[in-house]
């Protein structure tokens, strides 16, 4: 990759030369969303502002982020192809101007049940370190740990670890709701067995 | 247009401007003096707002005994205009003029103005523009070393602010290449815009550079400096907050030029309570968000950072 079209790729982005993964995504989503359409930002321009213009952008957002999450990916994987990695975190398989936050993004096109590595495996496909999130969200990553390697006995109770649930999932761009579902499903079947 | 490049300046100006009305340009002028001032800068603060200044108010100060009115229809000096406040190093001059509509300012009044503007013996000038676009509202703005855009997340007002800022680059655009003896071909080109295939600024700016390559070399120079930052005031939520970060992205790819997002100030009734008891704010309700939030954007506009926005 050249460092000019990784500059162009942050320029793209709005994002400066150290940002995180996470920034990169939050950076994404949100200009995607402007972007789509139907934002009071861009009505008053749209006479001036065309539509191919507008696409031409989104075209341009999708390879800046599918481009800078793969150099994210192969910096800090390095053995791993950087052409699985493209794959693996490749975003936008709608038309440009799709739904910005669409829950249940392509990155978690595989998984069916979120699991506790079904999660692990969702924040490894966008390249987000469990510091990153432990940060974020203000949770300690031993609690992090033991959700995704679902170490039930050393969770607090569902109450609490249900609200942690739907942070993580907004923070992997997933749908809170089938998250919850999913992971106090196996919870209770555990507790069950017990 | 009035030229006033070749002017040395006393002070830093700072003109805050926006295009529409109540979206707290005053608040935020009188905050962000009073601020200036607490950091020990001498400040003088200028009510440009004609037919709706008010910016005395701000401060307790009741009908004003000197004012613009003054400066233009008796000749006085605009040194001589200014009104005290709570803090010794912070003034005001007040913009009350009673008899003269902004498009009344004549060509020679509007020079003498921005000269004795520039000499003012201070370290900072924040003027209030009060809204519209008028053409001496967009000159005024033009003269300033930050020049600063409120507004509030309405769509109104964001068309409002994208006319003003786009009528402030035209006028820029044309002042800049009449300087270098081009007097009509930005007016020109703009006119016969359809069949140059031009559909904003932007392209304007994009087909000048193209087509004549000392106009590109003169741009280039010219509108390395034309930075624009943002305040987005009365905000509500993250959503609210997002917004400047979303109008930099727009203003930034639909115009070309550099947009800073400065802050955003939340939404708060004491800002209202304030107005109402005529205290002025950075000096009455200090433990507020909204003074810490001005705080902020002060710091950001004099060292021209950026506010982190939460997703942004």
């Amino acid at each position: 990759m050249k460092d000019e079209d990784i500059k162009r790729w942050q320029m793209t982005l709005e994002v400066g030369p150290n940002a995180s993964v996470h920034d990169i995504k939050n950076s994404y989503l949100r200009l995607r969303k402007l972007y789509g359409g139907g934002s009071i930002v861009l009505e008053p321009l749209e006479d001036e502002f065309p539509e191919k213009r507008r696409m031409k952008i989104l075209v341009d957002l999708e390879e800046a982020y599918t481009r800078l999450l793969e150099l994210h990916r192969n910096r800090t994987s390095p053995g791993r192809p950087a052409g699985e990695a493209a794959e693996a975190m490749a975003v936008g398989e709608g038309p440009p101007g799709g739904p910005a936050t669409e829950p249940g993004a392509p990155y978690a096109i595989e998984e069916t049940v979120f699991s506790g590595p079904a999660l692990r495996r969702v924040r490894e496909r966008l390249g987000i370190d469990l510091i990153e999130i432990s940060k974020q969200l203000k949770l300690r990553t031993e609690l992090l740990k033991a959700l995704e390697e679902e170490r039930f006995e050393a969770l607090p109770e569902e109450i609490y670890f249900k609200t942690h649930l739907k942070s993580i999932a907004a923070c992997l761009d997933l749908k809170p709701g089938k998250v919850v579902e999913d992971y106090l499903g196996r919870f209770r079947e555990w507790k069950r067995a017990r | 247009m009035a030229n006033t490049s070749h002017i040395a300046k006393e002070g830093e100006i700072w003109a805050v401007g926006g295009g529409k009305g109540g979206t707290g340009k005053s608040f935020f002028t009188s905050s962000t003096g009073t601020q200036l001032a607490k950091k020990g800068r001498r400040v003088v603060l200028v009510d440009m707002d004609i037919g709706g200044a008010n910016l005395h108010s701000f401060f307790g100060i009741g009908r004003p005994q000197k004012s613009l009115t003054s400066f233009f229809e008796a000749g006085s000096k605009l040194s001589d205009l200014t009104v005290g406040t709570e803090l010794p190093n912070l003034s005001l001059i007040t913009g009350d003029i009673h008899s003269i509509a902004s498009d009344n300012i004549k060509f020679g009044q509007k020079l003498r103005l921005f000269r004795q503007i520039m000499k003012l013996n201070v370290q900072n000038v924040v003027i209030d523009l009060g809204a519209g676009s008028h053409a001496n509202t967009l000159d005024t703005f033009l003269i300033a070393d930050k020049m600063i855009v409120v507004i509030v997340p309405e769509v109104i007002a964001i068309e409002n602010m994208y006319h003003f800022v786009k009528n402030t680059l035209f006028r820029k655009l044309k002042s800049t290449l009449k300087d270098y003896g081009f007097k009509e071909i930005v007016q020109h080109i703009w006119d016969r815009r359809q069949s140059y295939g031009i559909k904003n600024l932007k392209d304007l700016i994009e087909y000048l550079k193209a087509s004549f390559s000392y106009i590109g070399t003169i741009l280039d120079s010219e509108l390395a400096n034309f930075k624009i930052h943002i305040v987005v005031n009365m905000v509500r939520s993250n959503q609210d907050i997002l917004l400047g970060a979303s109008i930099k992205s727009v203003l930034n790819k639909f115009l070309g030029i550099s947009i800073l997002y400065s802050g955003y100030i939340e939404y708060n009734d004491v800002v209202w309570k304030a107005v109402r008891e005529r205290k002025p704010f950075m000096l009455n309700y200090t433990a507020t968000g909204c003074a810490k939030q001005v705080e902020t954007i002060v710091d950001n506009i004099m060292h021209g950072r950026e506010v982190s926005v939460p997703g942004g």
